[in-house]
């Protein structure tokens, strides 16, 4: 098994140039990577750059706050899939949760998912904010609304992707929706503990990936 | 000199502020008499309908905070804020284009949200923290041809926010063709009168209440 189709190769930071977004296609292509997760200002030239390749473009949305108002998430998703994006990827409102105001919670997912149709959407919990039943309820707003994919974080708040919190989000879906976990996986013995604990994505940093020189190791065929 | 809360923009745009947060940011807004509030656009509607027939203004964030959003989403947040009731617009520069020296789109972009505001306020985020200071003065320059009426340092949630260094080069480079705003870091009034010495007009901070009890 390769880990690479599981692998989700993310650049986000705000100083990104069009040269750190065509360096990372290449290295996704490389490494065949399943997907690039990036901001929605450089989707036109990923897809362009991506178009003949097995590698998906991944915009995100509303992010990292997911604080925009509703609209503006849906302009935005239905703009990224016209420049070329094949997936969403979503930030829930957390100050609505908060509020258990889970009607708009729901209704701002939903309006993002009506108005993109087929495209797979992912929705990030930001699970370092949250407590144990907040995990929970964002939980069922995504599968009441018929979200693809359930993603632990941004990795722009205080922490990334637990075991802990996999497992209640595990627990609480079941096979109704996919998780994608990211934030703080840097090598591919975390990863593996993460698709054993039931992800179907891992979210790999490009910029944390190099820091740690560990990007080579995640395409490594495993034994399992 | 104008009385100190009126330098303040009271603001609250961590992603967890609830909209009884934003309810008690307006009171305190109306109490404290700063000129206005500023927050993530999912928040501009009930800010609207919580300073109403007062004069606290409002304000918008607009791809924020990361400033990476494409051109036409920014654009449409800022239409739909305006509808939504703000008064003015923070937004961020695309830094990324900065850094890569492509001033023409970002000149362009930022042109293309100020047509939306008509007389309403436009402040550019520069994002100090990040920048080198040949790229300091080069957003500075760029937000004025594009018709800014405020440069901003600061988002607030990059590596630092406003400093007193950062601040003195930009003056010198805007002058008096564009406005300052200076935030990120600014908790208490001896730090804000610092700022409003070197000639900021407005100050972004989510401690304002400390700044002019302080005093």
């Amino acid at each position: 098994m390769y880990l690479s189709q599981y692998i989700e190769y993310t650049l986000l930071k705000p100083t990104t140039t069009e040269r750190e977004i065509i360096d990372l296609c290449y290295e996704a292509i490389e490494h065949n990577y399943h997907v690039i997760c990036i901001n929605s200002s450089f989707v036109p030239l990923a897809a362009q750059f991506l178009k003949d390749s097995n590698t998906k473009v991944c915009s995100v949305i509303g992010f990292p706050f997911g604080a925009m108002s509703t609209q503006a998430k849906v302009f935005e998703a239905k703009k990224a899939i016209e420049d070329g994006a094949q997936e969403i990827e979503m930030v829930i409102n957390l100050g609505f949760l908060r509020s258990k105001n889970y009607v708009s919670v729901f209704k701002d997912i939903s309006d993002v998912k009506s108005a993109i149709g087929d495209t797979t959407l992912k929705v990030v919990l930001e699970i370092s904010e949250l407590n144990k039943n907040e995990i929970v309820k964002a939980c069922e707003i995504c599968v009441d609304a018929n979200v693809d994919y359930i993603k632990t974080s941004s990795g722009f708040s205080k922490g990334g992707a637990t075991l802990t919190a996999t497992k209640i989000i595990k627990k609480t879906i079941k096979d109704a929706v996919k998780i994608d976990a990211c934030g703080d996986i840097v090598d591919l013995e975390t990863g593996m503990k993460y698709l054993e604990a039931g992800v179907h994505r891992i979210g790999f940093d490009a910029i944390l990936s190099k820091k740690t020189k560990k990007a080579k190791t995640i395409s490594y065929k495993t034994t399992a | 000199m104008k009385q100190l809360s009126r330098y303040i923009d009271h603001t609250l745009l961590r992603p967890t502020a609830t909209k009884e947060d934003i309810t008690k940011l307006c009171q305190e807004a109306k109490t404290f008499n700063f000129y206005s509030v500023c927050t993530n656009s999912c928040y501009t509607k009930h800010a609207k309908e919580q300073t109403l027939n007062s004069k606290v203004k409002v304000c918008s964030v607009i791809g924020f905070p990361l400033g990476a959003m494409s051109t036409k989403a920014k654009v449409f947040e800022t239409t739909q804020a305006i509808k939504d009731g703000a008064d003015e617009i923070d937004m961020v520069m695309n830094l990324g284009l900065l850094k890569a020296k492509n001033f023409t789109s970002i000149t362009r972009e930022i042109e293309s949200i100020k047509e939306q505001l008509k007389n309403k306020v436009l402040k550019v985020i520069i994002e100090t923290c990040y920048l080198t200071d040949d790229e300091i003065v080069k957003a500075c320059k760029l937000a004025i041809q594009a018709g800014a009426d405020y440069i901003k340092t600061s988002t607030g949630f990059g590596t630092h926010g406003a400093t007193l260094n950062h601040v003195k080069l930009m003056k010198s480079v805007v002058v008096d063709k564009a406005k300052i705003k200076a935030s990120g870091g600014i908790k208490d009034y001896n730090t804000a009168s610092k700022y409003i010495q070197l000639g900021v007009d407005r100050i972004g901070t989510s401690a304002g209440i400390k700044i002019v009890t302080d005093k």
